[in-house]
């Protein structure tokens, strides 16, 4: 017990699953987190993310695999509050508390002087409202009031689930840039979404996962940039082949009988004359980043 | 134990400050400072239950004082529970589990409940002995050393049975029904349990071992503490038996052993706690 975080703000989860009862919220999903950037955390609802961002804080135990937090599993972190802040769904205050006395109390059990309270109060935006009980607040304060924990022991690690729900746009663009900062400062941001348009413009890298599993870790740029050609052909059939037989494995049958080939237009066109497969209409389209993602976790065909 | 399972000065704070900055602590005062004034007031009620001791006995107020704390000392059970479980009601627990870790949180919690349930003890006695001087004018006081031990006594019984609330709060989670739990138990299943157990026993024959069982159930014990010397004070020799009569109970052992049984109550309930909550998932 009691680890000494290596510092390194990275967040390593391997071989995690879980099994709440009968159901698999998690299987085997790998991935990390390194620091100096936004990591966002995608997948539709009910795909694992909050299970898996509370196994990352020892919150859930894992059925297999393990979570490590600057090298540690987090309740063996000596000083957690110092190295990790959590913003997380169903995280509240007691209501007739008010927002300092409920920060008064974080800060007291993560140990940093009183004046960090009216610091972050004043960094969320919430020194005026800070007298209030917290049982007035509207969902969207709650959320800052949240955020304010989080930063309370000036951690080099965020984990925030969903942190956009109940903020209003304003809400939603300063918590962005407060994040870009965050990163940009060499710390680690790991966000979760099930909205992608959320994450899309504050992400750096991407984890995308479907059904407690991931489908996609790796640059938000990466997954804008794959490129998709949707062909109409006399015989889909061959020219998959055709297009396989040249390393081109990502194709899709699509419900008008053509295909959603990712690959460049002009390898498309050739493979199919080559093959003799007649060509009745070929449009390149830059897949967004939505089509994508709903592609990847089986929420709708390309 | 390693040192990271003991809460730090700022856990054992923020526990405090929780306590303190919502209703309840003070909300349960008041039963029991009005239970202290009312039991002790008509001391006679106390009498009245005491079948065949009368008034004028030294050892009255040291009885009412024991029956007002056995009393009162559910309420520094409920205060624990609900330390315990709002937590949980109010989704405050994964914020405290992260910050502090859940081990030294409920050792936390429970050095705070016990306190408070110290301190409800405290009320119950001061309140309880100056409502004792007007209303049992008549009656001999008791030894200052026959106060000051029966306090510490009570002060154990109600500390004690404060962290069995935080434990048992830990365990069942919900709050309503945890506090039903709790009453439901204290008021009814033990009497019935005691009830049971000493149905072997015929009238006037020695227990059975079957029948001992009663004293080592939480809520006899801690009657069995209490009563002990009240019970010495007025009844010398017939002591054990008036202790019988008011704890319900065959047999009793002195009030260090109850204490002891109570200890091992609330030890037993921590850990259960601790294994029971440390593997919990929070969601």
């Amino acid at each position: 017990m009691g680890r000494e975080p290596d510092g390194s703000g990275r967040i390593e989860v391997s071989g995690l699953a879980k099994r709440f009862g009968t159901v698999e919220a998690v299987r085997g999903l790998s991935f990390t987190v390194e620091p100096g950037a936004v990591t966002g955390f995608l997948g539709p609802n009910g795909s694992g993310k909050t299970t898996t961002l509370r196994a990352i804080l020892g919150l859930v135990a894992p059925t297999a695999g393990s979570t490590l937090v600057e090298g540690a599993p987090y309740p063996e972190l000596t000083a957690p509050g110092r190295v990790v802040g959590a913003v997380l769904e169903a995280q509240g205050a007691h209501p007739a508390r008010t927002a300092r006395r409920h920060l008064q109390v974080c800060a007291s059990a993560i140990g940093v002087a009183e004046e960090r309270v009216d610091e972050v109060l004043a960094l969320v935006g919430l020194a005026d409202a800070a007298d209030r009980a917290a049982g007035g607040y509207s969902l969207g304060m709650a959320q800052r009031l949240a955020l304010a924990v989080a930063l309370l022991g000036d951690p080099r690690i965020l984990v925030l689930d969903e942190p956009g729900n109940g903020l209003d746009p304003q809400g939603i663009a300063w918590l962005r840039e407060f994040l870009r900062g965050f990163a940009r400062s060499g710390r680690t941001v790991l966000v979760s979404s099930h909205q992608l348009a959320e994450i899309a413009q504050t992400a750096d890298r991407l984890v995308v996962i479907s059904a407690g599993a991931c489908v996609y870790q790796g640059a938000a740029d990466g997954l804008h940039g794959r490129p998709a050609v949707r062909v109409r052909c006399s015989d889909p059939v061959r020219l998959a082949e055709a297009l396989a037989a040249r390393g081109v494995l990502e194709i899709d049958h699509v419900a008008d009988g053509g295909l959603a080939v990712a690959a460049d237009a002009v390898l498309v066109g050739d493979t199919a004359l080559a093959a003799g497969v007649a060509v009745y209409g070929l449009v390149e389209e830059r897949a967004d980043l939505e089509a994508m993602f709903l592609r990847l976790t089986g929420g709708g065909v390309a | 134990m390693t040192t990271d399972l003991l809460p730090t000065a700022g856990v054992l704070r923020a526990e405090a400050l929780k306590a303190l900055s919502v209703r309840t602590w003070w909300a349960l005062a008041i039963p029991v400072a009005l239970l202290a004034v009312m039991v002790n007031l008509f001391g006679g009620l106390f009498s009245s239950a005491v079948a065949g001791v009368g008034d004028g006995l030294p050892g009255i107020l040291l009885a009412s004082l024991a029956y007002a704390l056995s009393l009162t000392t559910v309420f520094a059970a409920l205060h624990g529970v609900v330390l315990a479980t709002s937590e949980f009601r109010h989704r405050t627990v994964s914020t405290t589990y992260l910050l502090a870790g859940r081990v030294p949180t409920l050792l936390a919690k429970s050095a705070v409940a016990a306190g408070a349930g110290a301190a409800y003890a405290l009320l119950a006695i001061v309140l309880g002995l100056l409502a004792g001087l007007l209303g049992q004018g008549a009656a001999p006081l008791p030894s200052v050393g026959g106060i000051l031990a029966l306090s510490g006594i009570g002060i154990l019984v109600s500390a004690l049975w404060a962290v069995l609330g935080v434990a048992l709060g830990t365990l069942v989670v919900n709050q309503a029904g945890a506090v039903v739990a709790l009453l439901v138990y204290v008021l009814a299943v033990e009497n019935l349990v005691s009830l049971i157990l000493r149905s072997g026993t015929q009238e006037g024959s020695a227990p059975t071992a079957v029948a001992r069982l009663t004293s080592f159930l939480p809520a006899n014990a801690g009657d069995v503490a209490l009563y002990d010397l009240p019970a010495q004070e007025l009844g010398g020799r017939f002591a054990s038996s008036i202790v019988e009569g008011l704890a319900g109970v065959a047999g009793p052992p002195p009030a260090w052993g109850a204490l002891l049984v109570l200890v091992v109550w609330a030890g037993a309930g921590v850990a259960v706690a601790w294994v029971v909550g440390g593997r919990r998932d929070v969601t």
